[in-house]
């Protein structure tokens, strides 16, 4: 083959070659952009079995900041670098076996203020300790709206087994999460994967420390390229310095390219009681 | 059953009232026999216990014995366990006090084990098994081996007392959970309690009519757990602590009773109506630790007044003549009971002066000597203290430092107190003592006091 024609061969090629990572690109740009909106990051949190006391209520401030995550303005969706999320998740006891949780949603952003971003509703029942079973088991689902600037599905909903154990200083939870999107571009990927799962371990009385574990694989009929799913672990410790209070923090990476890639997040919990203990009761 | 008024001696030959337990049979070569088998207990009609027994009976039979005069008991073992059988209170040998740990033989399963022994001294004593449990929360003191044991005095003119009626009655708490509780650590919480094995308005009322005094024998059988009693409409004169009369019989409102505990106290039933004797506080009652006390031609629905307090003090059964000055050459034995914390998910190791079982030592004790055990609790729970083969005088108290004359084989060391004892090392051999909060004891909270 002539030179000239090789030449002309290796820049169609070249051509051809920018023409498909461009594609790339953008595929994987609007995919990342499709899972983002599951890893939430307004409430990260690997939930133990264990449900509110009847008559007492359970406030909890979530602190997420996104030190290192997405960039750009990707289908009409905010980025998620420098947010900083503020929710406000209010648990009320039912029973000693149920609960009803509501969250409110913010997001504070250099160029947006702070912004409402949705509101979820999430009811959750337990396997009674009556029952003497010898692992704590719930089962929440959660209901919600999120504002499509911060999420493209705005309405969702989530079913979430929760399984956990305490053994000697060890901890451990798991929350194989199930989601389906109900409006918003996910409505065809049917039922997604989301699962969480938590290891702790008990240095002392009040200080605990431990991994967190927080994934979204895609559609549950067809698991995402590990480059698309979503992937955090975060470093954790829970403060128990008194009965009524909930301290949790951690700092957590995410390795794959669809996942934010820092996060800090913080939880401040405080139940309060709506009886009147008596020494008699 | 027997009525009548008359004057009677405390811990006398009286026959078993209603609510009394069988009486052991008895076997030819043996005065009794305690048979330690699988039983299904029913609680109430819809709710019923698995648990070990003695003779297919909760509480186990009354056992009413003579002091001074020897006994002879046999015990067979019918579980898959080793066991034994503590005779709660008695000065006995080391040999047949029924702990292992001070060596009485165990039982193993299939086997018989004979118990003679010299009874002393007189009182409401009790008898139960003395074995670990751990977490299975199912054996040992969580089951239904307990029992009453009465020993009457060699002289019946001793702790005389006038009553027309006695019960014998066993608070108990059933099917245990350990779980987290407020302070991080694990403990037990039980489904249901009981008194005499049964579920408040389960079980026979306790019958009685206008006019009469009632003697009440009342122990707190229960694993872990303090109970408060009170009875809807009438007054407790409380004139024995642990078996032992105190020198101020006091009448009260309402009994505290830690783990094998015991109280003995006087009712004038002088208010007719059907009555609840019951746990104060509700959620326990709620559990079922009541019953129905029913005066004779009275009908209707049993009456609970609910307290709004838990009112109780040892220091008020007192003497209340000066103290006597304590003994010149009396030794003080520091001991500190502290837990050491091991996971949200298990329960905390228990240490008296930092150190845990079998490592805890004491000095040995000197046959005759006067001790004072000085009990520092900084601990966040309370614990019901049991020193075996002896008894101690309650000398300083939280509420009152110069306490006497108060003669007990348990008492309760609450949280973040501290509480001193004394005893005279007058029965040589080696000498338990312990938390009798059974997962306290099982977590390390024994010690063996030995003599040079």
């Amino acid at each position: 083959m002539p030179l000239r024609k090789q030449l002309e061969t290796v820049e169609d090629s070249m051509r051809h070659f920018s023409r498909i990572a461009r594609l790339v690109v953008l595929l994987l740009g609007l995919s990342a952009a499709h899972l983002l909106h599951a890893q939430g990051n307004y409430e990260i949190q690997v939930y133990g079995a264990d449900t509110e006391a009847p008559k007492s209520t359970m406030l909890e401030l979530h602190s997420n900041f996104t030190a290192d995550g997405q960039k750009h303005l990707i289908g009409g969706v905010y980025p998620t670098n420098h947010q900083q999320h503020e929710t406000l998740e209010i648990t009320q006891g039912i029973n000693s076996w149920s609960e009803v949780g509501f969250y409110v949603f913010t997001s504070l952003q250099d160029g947006h203020g702070w912004q409402w971003v949705g509101d979820h509703i999430r009811p959750r029942v337990r396997v009674p300790d009556s029952w003497h079973w010898p692992i704590g088991v719930s089962l929440s689902t959660e209901v919600g709206y999120q504002r499509a600037d911060y999420s493209p599905d705005t309405w969702t909903w989530e079913i979430r087994p929760i399984v956990d154990k305490s053994v000697g200083r060890w901890y451990f939870a798991v929350n194989p999460a199930l989601e389906r999107t109900l409006h918003g571009p996910d409505v065809s990927q049917g039922i997604g994967f989301s699962p969480g799962a938590k290891v702790g371990f008990d240095f002392t009385k009040a200080i605990s420390g431990g991994i967190e574990y927080y994934a979204d694989y895609g559609s549950i009929t067809h698991i995402a390229a590990l480059h698309d799913q979503q992937q955090q672990i975060f470093l954790v410790t829970d403060l128990n310095v008194s009965p009524k209070w909930e301290i949790n923090v951690g700092v957590g990476i995410g390795p794959t390219a669809a996942t934010d890639h820092w996060i800090v997040k913080g939880i401040l919990g405080r139940h309060f009681s709506w009886v009147k203990q008596s020494v008699t009761d | 059953m027997l009525t009548r008024r008359s004057l009677l001696k405390l811990g006398s030959m009286a026959a078993a009232s209603a609510a009394l337990p069988q009486p052991a049979h008895s076997l030819a070569a043996a005065d009794y026999a305690l048979d330690l088998a699988p039983y299904t207990l029913d609680l109430a009609p819809k709710h019923s216990i698995k648990t070990i027994a003695y003779n297919q009976q909760v509480p186990g039979p009354l056992l009413r014995l003579r002091e001074g005069k020897q006994v002879t008991i046999d015990v067979t073992n019918h579980t898959e366990n080793e066991e034994v059988v503590h005779w709660h209170g008695l000065f006995l040998p080391p040999e047949v006090d029924g702990a292992m740990e001070e060596g009485t033989p165990m039982i193993s399963p299939g086997g018989t084990a004979r118990y003679t022994y010299t009874p002393s001294p007189a009182g409401f004593r009790w008898y139960h098994t003395h074995t670990f449990a751990g977490t299975d929360l199912k054996k040992a003191q969580y089951t239904g081996m307990h029992g009453f044991l009465l020993i009457d005095p060699i002289d019946p003119r001793e702790n005389s007392s006038y009553y027309d009626e006695e019960f014998f009655l066993a608070l108990h708490d059933w099917d245990g959970e350990m779980t987290g509780s407020a302070d991080g650590s694990m403990n037990p919480e039980y489904k249901f309690s009981t008194i005499n094995g049964r579920i408040l308005g389960f079980g026979d009322p306790l019958r009685v009519k206008q006019g009469q005094r009632v003697l009440m024998h009342i122990l707190n059988s229960s694993p872990t757990e303090q109970h408060w009693i009170a009875l809807a409409g009438h007054q407790f004169r409380v004139i024995a602590l642990d078996g032992n009369p105190v020198p101020n019989p006091q009448l009260v409102s309402m009994l505290r009773l830690a783990p094998a505990e015991r109280v003995c106290a006087i009712v004038e039933m002088n208010h007719p109506g059907i009555w609840i004797l019951g746990e104060v506080r509700k959620h326990i009652q709620a559990a079922g630790l009541g019953i129905v006390v029913e005066y004779a031609g009275r009908t209707g629905k049993p009456v609970w007044q609910q307290p709004e307090n838990l009112l109780w003090d040892y220091s008020q059964f007192a003497a209340t003549d000066p103290a006597s000055s304590p003994a010149r050459n009396i030794i003080d034995i520091p001991l500190v009971f502290e837990s050491k914390f091991a996971g949200h998910g298990a329960p905390d190791h228990w240490t008296i002066n930092g150190k845990s079982w079998p490592e805890t030592s004491a000095a040995p004790l000197v046959h005759g000597q006067r001790y004072r055990l000085q009990f520092k609790n900084p601990s966040s729970d309370d614990h019901p203290v049991h020193l075996h083969r002896h008894s101690f005088e309650l000398r300083c108290l939280p509420k009152n430092p110069n306490t006497h004359g108060i003669l007990k084989d348990v008492v309760l060391v609450e949280a973040k107190t501290e509480l001193h004892v004394e005893f005279t090392a007058d029965n040589p051999g080696a000498t338990l003592f312990h938390c009798h909060q059974q997962n306290h004891m099982d977590e390390g909270f024994m010690m063996l006091f030995h003599y040079v």
